[in-house]
């Protein structure tokens, strides 16, 4: 049985990323196949032909949509059916399983669990990606870690302080306090940094130098996306001047201890600049490797741990625990056969650290 | 200073059938100060004694006598403001006609010292109960001591037994700065047993250097803060099984895992366990559980982490955590046990 939880929504590719050719992409240990129909829609289909599981990505796709395998040529059409086979005349009893999709905003999500759950009201906001008052960069870094640790990375920021001192952290943030709200099964969580030094990163992306205000305002919505909302400006600006950046990561387990972290980060103001989105698009990079290359030295540590030893804890945790827990409760629903992802309640604070 | 968990722990007593209760033990009455000093930054040393005249031994000072002690005992110290703290008696061992304590101010604490700093002063009245001891001093060839700051208590009147026994022993004393660090003028005649390392000047004791191989010969002695404590025992963890000894402070910041005046005791039933213990004020469902034997997973010990949660059967609990959801609070069916309570006086536990 898979580690992940599978009744949710995860990012699965970028609009860009498929087109009318097969793309193999592993989501929470299923070989997924994407690929576009003749009318543009997207589709996604197990990668495993139902005859003797060779992978359909490494097919054929023709100009109807059919889908063939090259091992033995099974044919199916936009639906997943089987349509025919080389060999003989009648029809072998074969279908594919289709995940549902929804593309939206630049994004394709795909639903890996039970098709009847799927429920597009639990997609998160993402009409920034849209937004022709916004511009942004995105795109998907491998990363051999296994998604808890990604999650628990984005929901306790005050690493940013030690993993990122030359570009987006300084000592402000692990100093910092944050507040965690919890929403079914969501968790939130916002740290609001008020006459501190500007970190390198926002000196140069918005012109400010210090003091600033800094806001984060992070948002994961189980199973597998995490949205920041930041908000920089002059010392004592008010809401809602001052500039506004968003960073999504769509945390998309893979396959084993590997997971695709999927990225986008959008700003409201210089939206023409294009040096400066190739600056930001730089940064967030090298600052996604510095992650990157944390994680999969930590994902050594615990996939090579004897156990015996307690984790250590402290007050800064408390989202990423919240998170953990979420997930924790969501595969342990899943596995007794009920909806994984719940929805949105009223919001309302529940803890302060 | 001791900790006051480790202090209740001292009177729990589990039975046959499976129930523990707490008893009180030893003097029980007002003591009156005789006299207060600043022993070092931030410390005041209080001797304790009967009211001049008081009693028909009375005279000169002296009172009826109090009970007798041993190195590594303490007494409750329970404050106008309801608040009990204990503390480690640091005079001579066993002086019986007065007590002295040593007390740190705290001011991140829960204010007891901070009561003591303010208000206590030569003729003050205090209500004291004890003296008990979890941190008694066994016989040996050979001890290592640790004082970490204001952990230097307990240790002064072992350290005098053991030079009295004629015993090889020698004190790591460390502390913040030399200016903080209590009673040197007491330990310096000692000469090169003791090794003073103020912090500011010499950086963190150097443990490795101090306690050297696994010695069967010798016991080591450690009180101070958690840190110490922590770095003490890792550094013991190869040692034979009961060469190290230590006492720990309270938790002074943070969310607090015990209440203080409104936290009356509570009664846990272990139903799978079948045994009941009464948990007093001063002690968390986690200490307590674990004091009776029965294995249970903890890790911060502030309501944070999670790892101690436990599925509760029956009762009412007091949610103390920072972890569960009001919707998770609401069901009553888990708690936190290293910080969290009952509102009923009883809990039903499966554990």
């Amino acid at each position: 049985m898979s580690q992940h939880v599978r009744n949710g929504w995860y990012l699965g590719a970028w609009s860009h990323e498929i087109g009318r050719t097969l793309k193999q992409r592993w989501i929470t240990d299923m070989p997924v196949c994407f690929y576009r129909l003749p009318d543009q829609t997207v589709t996604a289909v197990e990668d495993r032909c139902p005859h003797r599981k060779y992978p359909l990505s490494l097919g054929h796709l023709d100009d109807e949509g059919t889908l063939q395998c090259d091992y033995h040529g099974y044919r199916f059409d936009g639906r997943g059916a089987c349509v025919g086979v080389a060999e003989q005349t009648d029809r072998p009893k074969a279908a594919l399983r289709r995940f549902p999709l929804v593309e939206r905003d630049g994004a394709i999500w795909i639903w890996p669990g039970d098709p009847e759950l799927a429920d597009e009201s639990l997609l998160p906001d993402t009409s920034w990606l849209n937004d022709p008052g916004w511009t942004h960069v995105h795109g998907v870094v491998p990363l051999k870690a296994r998604h808890l640790l990604l999650l628990e990375n984005l929901l306790d920021l005050t690493h940013e302080t030690f993993l990122h001192p030359t570009s987006i952290g300084n000592a402000a943030v692990a100093a910092t306090p944050i507040d965690v709200t919890v929403d079914g099964d969501r968790v939130g969580f916002s740290r609001r940094m008020t006459g501190i030094e500007a970190p390198p990163f926002y000196e140069k992306s918005c012109g400010l130098t210090s003091p600033v205000d800094r806001w984060q305002d992070g948002e994961f919505h189980p199973p597998g996306v995490f949205i920041l909302h930041i908000r920089v400006a002059a010392t004592g600006t008010e809401e809602p001047e001052g500039f506004h950046m968003r960073v999504l990561y769509g945390m998309t387990p893979a396959r084993g201890n590997e997971t695709h972290d999927f990225y986008a980060l959008g700003r409201d103001y210089l939206i023409d600049d294009e040096e400066l989105t190739t600056f930001q698009h730089e940064q967030q990079l090298a600052v996604m490797q510095e992650d990157v290359d944390a994680l999969e030295a930590q994902e050594l540590m615990y996939a090579t741990d004897p156990g015996g030893t307690a984790e250590s804890s402290i007050k800064s945790d408390l989202a990423a625990l919240r998170g953990r827990r979420s997930l924790m409760k969501m595969l342990a629903r899943e596995q007794h056969g009920q909806p994984g992802q719940q929805g949105d309640r009223t919001a309302r604070p529940t803890e302060s650290v | 200073m001791t900790d006051p968990s480790a202090a209740v722990l001292d009177t729990l007593t589990t039975t046959e059938a499976g129930t523990a209760s707490r008893h009180e033990a030893g003097f029980d009455g007002t003591l009156v100060v005789l006299s207060r000093r600043n022993v070092a930054a931030g410390v005041v040393s209080l001797e304790l004694g009967p009211r001049s005249g008081e009693g028909e031994g009375g005279g000169e000072g002296e009172g009826e006598p109090l009970p007798a002690w041993r190195p590594g005992a303490h007494i409750d110290v329970v404050l106008p403001t309801g608040i009990t703290r204990q503390y480690s008696l640091c005079g001579p061992a066993g002086h019986t006609s007065r007590w002295r304590i040593a007390v740190l101010r705290e001011p991140d604490g829960r204010g007891g010292s901070q009561w003591i700093h303010d208000n206590v002063h030569e003729g003050t009245e205090l209500r004291v109960r004890g003296p008990r001891n979890n941190f008694p001093l066994r016989p040996a060839a050979r001890y290592l001591f640790v004082g970490g700051g204001i952990g230097i208590t307990p240790l002064l009147p072992m350290i005098a037994e053991a030079e009295a026994a004629g015993a090889d022993w020698s004190l790591l004393y460390g502390g913040r700065t030399h200016a903080s660090m209590a009673f040197l003028p007491e330990l310096e005649p000692y000469g090169e047993r003791v090794d003073v390392r103020p912090q500011d000047q010499h950086g963190l004791p150097d443990l490795a250097g101090f306690l050297g191989d696994p010695d069967p010969s010798a016991l080591v002695y450690c009180c101070g803060p958690a840190g110490l404590i922590d770095a003490v025992e890792a550094r013991c963890a190869s040692w034979p099984a009961g060469s190290l000894n230590v006492e720990r402070f309270a938790a002074v910041t943070g969310q607090q895992p015990v209440g203080g005046e409104n936290n009356p005791p509570i009664e846990v039933e272990l139903r799978a366990s079948g045994m009941t213990l009464t948990v007093p004020p001063q002690l968390s469902v986690l200490k307590a559980v674990e004091h009776a034997g029965v294995p249970v997973l903890s890790s911060c010990e502030e309501g944070i982490c999670g790892s101690c949660e436990t599925a509760v059967i029956e009762g009412e609990i007091d949610h103390r955590d920072s972890l569960l959801t009001e919707d998770e609070r609401a069901a009553g069916d888990t708690m936190l046990i290293c910080v969290s309570r009952a509102r009923g006086g009883r809990l039903v536990l499966d554990l």
